[in-house]
């Protein structure tokens, strides 16, 4: 079931347990409607690796995710042959070979014999699919979740920018893939270093950025149905003061989220000076970032 | 609705996005399959076309704003709509000449800021180029906008002497008001969006006392000592490397070697071999300011990667003032400390010029861009004091496109950091990563993350 329209994305990523801003919503759209990468751009822990779980969850289709860290390569990425496993196959089967050279009048024809059987040596059984050519061959749809593309290498990207442009891939033991469906692909990037022209080209960008308020309270309302109005209010503003502090780590969307939580499971249902000493380090990864917010407490309790 | 795409795709080019044929198709493709409700989802679909990366949304954001709500966009209240033919007539009659300047203004005023974004960005790069006297003045650049802002002043001025009563009033008033964002430009300061940067404050106590001690108030006795616990930290990091490296370089069976070998034992595999993965080694190119206080930074910082030579997979480095000179042949033929002396005495850093950072790297564009790679971890150590010279941050940029990472250690205390002729907030725009580096703590904390 393809998106209909702009306002069909927004409904059914809300349906899925994503709150999408306009701006994420349009994007998904057009990415969806012309077949194109999203590279999404954004803050730790703001929602990229969700957003592309939704979208696989509205869409019906499954998601493939493939992390990128340093050194990645394509064995681990795309695909493996299995030696080992076509080697014990050839041993036990050793006999039936015997069986199709018998009688053959010279060597050259024993070798035409077996090269007949080539097909059963060289065939995808052998071959140990990695996401890249699991989301390539698949028989449905799926959602191509790319996460930290970033830490790749170079050679890498290089690699990549060659799958997304023709959707597909050239296996020496098998010859030619060519993708069954386009997967809707999302990269994320944490900005550990810059993307190159080639990859941006070929793909719509998205930033993610902190949520307008009245976002972030319709999420923690999303996520944690039983929670007090004016509580949520509170707290989102809060968060939305330590933000603007010059921390380490300006908190997320899960750390208001585990915030609320903390809050309810605390019984606290007046956000005061105490009670979010109390409950820092649920926000603060970093004591120095905790004592910048005991420092600023009026103006993070400040309501605007 | 295609031609003002295009003309706001030249608009965009002149501001520095590149912005290909492709993407212009793309979005116009794009802004078919939406409804267009409001202003805020055509400006989602340009941008999420034209501006690929954060760093480039500032820059896109501006001239958006230019184009679709600035001069000639109908925006302000009284505005009267100048066709091209009118406000060519005022303009000549304010007494607007005909030369490539004008012409780029005329558009301006008429609404297309493309030809006037593409004379300030001309400006820019033609203060790269050596003054004809050979003298180094480094304010090419601003003499050039001086002789703009002068036009549009003249032209104002002309603007406000046209005779009264001929109901070009109106007309004028928003000429005039179009031309005052026009000089706008010519003044402001754009930093592209930078919030990838790592802003690292370390306060681990790896060492009491001479670990803490800043590097500028060392005296030579704490030097001399300060080299022994260097050569301690070096042999302790080495060692952990070895053992990091031993165990990760060892991969999955390599089964086609293995049978190869099993070849020779009657197709019994006796000998395994792995594959081994080299580990990625990161090529280092490292700028250091020689000047005054922050040598001492940067001469514990060159010690260090030269001691750890063989954990990079090349390192490569350059001393300046207020050129740049290529040092790596000296640490390549001397031991450490001895080639540490030598930069010292070495005749062609001008040790008693004024540190000028513009200059620099522009020299080093001159001769040792190809130095960098995607694979090139670029560390500058200074402190950005450049002495109110102009600090072409744009090189900066560029070697920012080429390179992987770029990490800059500024010896002076982040509160210093922008106050007075330091323009470390000019160039953290353009860094990934940025460090405090006042003592050997600070330091050490910086190499262990670059080795491990
Ligand atoms: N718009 C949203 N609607 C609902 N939940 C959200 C939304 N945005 C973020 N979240 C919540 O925030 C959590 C963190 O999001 P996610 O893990 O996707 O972040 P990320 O951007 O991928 O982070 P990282 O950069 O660390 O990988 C998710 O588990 C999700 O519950
Ligand atoms: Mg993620």
């Amino acid at each position: 079931m393809e998106f209909e329209s702009i306002e069909d994305v927004t409904c059914r990523l809300e349906r899925a347990g994503y709150i999408p801003s306009r701006e994420i919503a349009t994007v998904v759209f057009l990415a969806a409607a012309t077949q194109k990468p999203i590279l999404v751009e954004g803050p730790a822990g703001g929602g990229k690796t969700e957003l592309a779980r939704a979208v696989a969850r509205c869409l019906g289709r499954d998601k493939i995710r493939l992390q990128c860290y340093e050194g990645l390569d394509e064995a681990k990425a795309l695909y493996e042959w299995e030696y080992a496993k076509q080697l014990l196959y050839t041993q036990m089967i050793k006999e039936k070979i015997n069986d199709l050279i018998a009688g053959a009048d010279s060597i050259a024809e024993a070798v035409e014999r077996i090269a007949e059987q080539e097909d059963a040596f060289f065939s995808e059984r052998f071959i140990l699919a990695r996401p890249l050519l699991q989301a390539i061959s698949s028989d449905k749809p799926v959602v191509l979740l790319i996460d930290e593309i970033d830490k790749a290498d170079p050679e890498f990207e290089a690699f990549l920018l060659e799958l997304l442009s023709e959707f597909q891939v050239s296996i020496p033991e098998l010859g030619i893939r060519k993708a069954r469906h386009i997967p809707m692909v999302v990269l994320t990037s944490n900005n550990y270093r810059d993307m190159s022209d080639a990859l941006k080209r070929r793909c719509i960008h998205l930033y993610i950025d902190y949520p307008e308020p009245e976002l972030e309270k319709r999420i923690i309302r999303l996520k944690l149905p039983g929670i007090d109005e004016a509580l949520a209010d509170r707290l989102v503003c809060a968060v939305n003061h330590i933000r603007e502090l010059d921390m380490k780590k300006r908190p997320c969307i899960s750390e208001t989220l585990d915030w609320a939580q903390a809050l309810m499971v605390l019984n606290i249902g007046e956000l005061s000076c105490q009670a979010v000493s109390d409950t820092l380090n649920v926000i603060c990864k970093y004591r120095a970032d905790a004592q910048l917010v005991r420092q600023s407490m009026d103006k993070v309790l400040s309501v605007k | 609705m295609i031609d003002r795409l295009i003309q706001f795709v030249a608009a965009c080019r002149a501001a520095d996005l590149r912005v290909s044929t492709a993407e212009l198709i793309d979005c116009h493709q794009h802004l078919q399959c939406v409804d267009l409700v409001d202003e805020a989802r055509f400006k989602t679909v340009l941008r999420a076309n034209f501006a690929k990366s954060r760093r480039d949304q500032a820059a896109f954001d501006r001239v958006y704003d230019l184009f679709f709500h600035g001069p000639g966009a109908g925006e302000d209240e009284d505005a009267q709509h100048l066709d091209a033919e009118a406000a060519a007539d005022l303009l000549s009659q304010a007494g607007m000449g005909g030369d490539g300047l004008d012409a780029a203004l005329l558009d301006f005023v008429t609404g297309d800021p493309a030809s006037f974004l593409q004379v300030l960005k001309d400006l820019d790069q033609q203060a790269d180029a050596p003054s004809a006297s050979g003298v180094k003045s480094n304010l090419g650049q601003l003499a050039g906008r001086m002789q703009v802002m002068l036009r549009i002043n003249a032209i104002q001025r002309g603007l406000a002497r046209l005779p009264d009563g001929t109901g070009q009033a109106p007309a004028a008033a928003s000429a005039s008001r179009r031309l005052n964002q026009a000089r706008g430009l010519l003044t402001r300061q754009n930093r592209p969006y930078n919030d990838g940067l790592r802003q690292v404050r370390s306060h681990h106590k790896h060492y009491q006392g001479l670990g803490e001690q800043p590097f500028s108030s060392l005296t030579p006795a704490e030097i001399e000592q300060m080299r022994d616990v260097i050569q301690q930290l070096v042999r302790k990091l080495k060692d952990r490397m070895g053992r990091r490296f031993a165990a990760s370089r060892r991969g999955g069976l390599d089964v086609r070697k293995t049978l190869r070998r099993a070849g020779r034992f009657q197709g019994v595999p006796l000998e395994l071999s792995y594959r081994r993965r080299p580990l990625r080694k990161t090529r280092i190119v490292a700028l250091c300011d020689v000047s005054g206080s922050v040598w001492s930074a940067a001469r514990f910082m060159l010690h260090l990667l030269y001691s750890l030579q063989d954990c990079f997979s090349s390192v490569h480095s350059f001393a300046f003032v207020s050129g740049t000179t290529d040092i790596t042949e000296i640490f390549a033929h001397n031991e450490v400390n001895r080639a540490l002396e030598k930069v010292l005495s070495s005749p062609d850093i001008g040790f008693d010029a004024l540190t000028d950072y513009g200059e620099v790297f522009y020299e080093f564009r001159q001769h040792h861009m190809h130095r960098i790679n995607r694979k090139t971890t670029v560390i500058i150590v200074g402190d950005g004091r450049s002495n109110y010279q102009h600090p072409r941050e744009s090189i900066l940029a560029e070697i920012r496109e080429k390179a992987r990472r770029i990490i800059w250690l500024n010896p002076e205390p982040e509160a210093f950091w922008g106050t007075g002729d330091s323009e470390m907030h000019t160039y953290k725009a353009h860094c990934h990563e940025v460090r405090t580096c006042q003592n050997l703590n600070q330091l050490i904390d910086f190499i262990e993350e670059l080795v491990l």
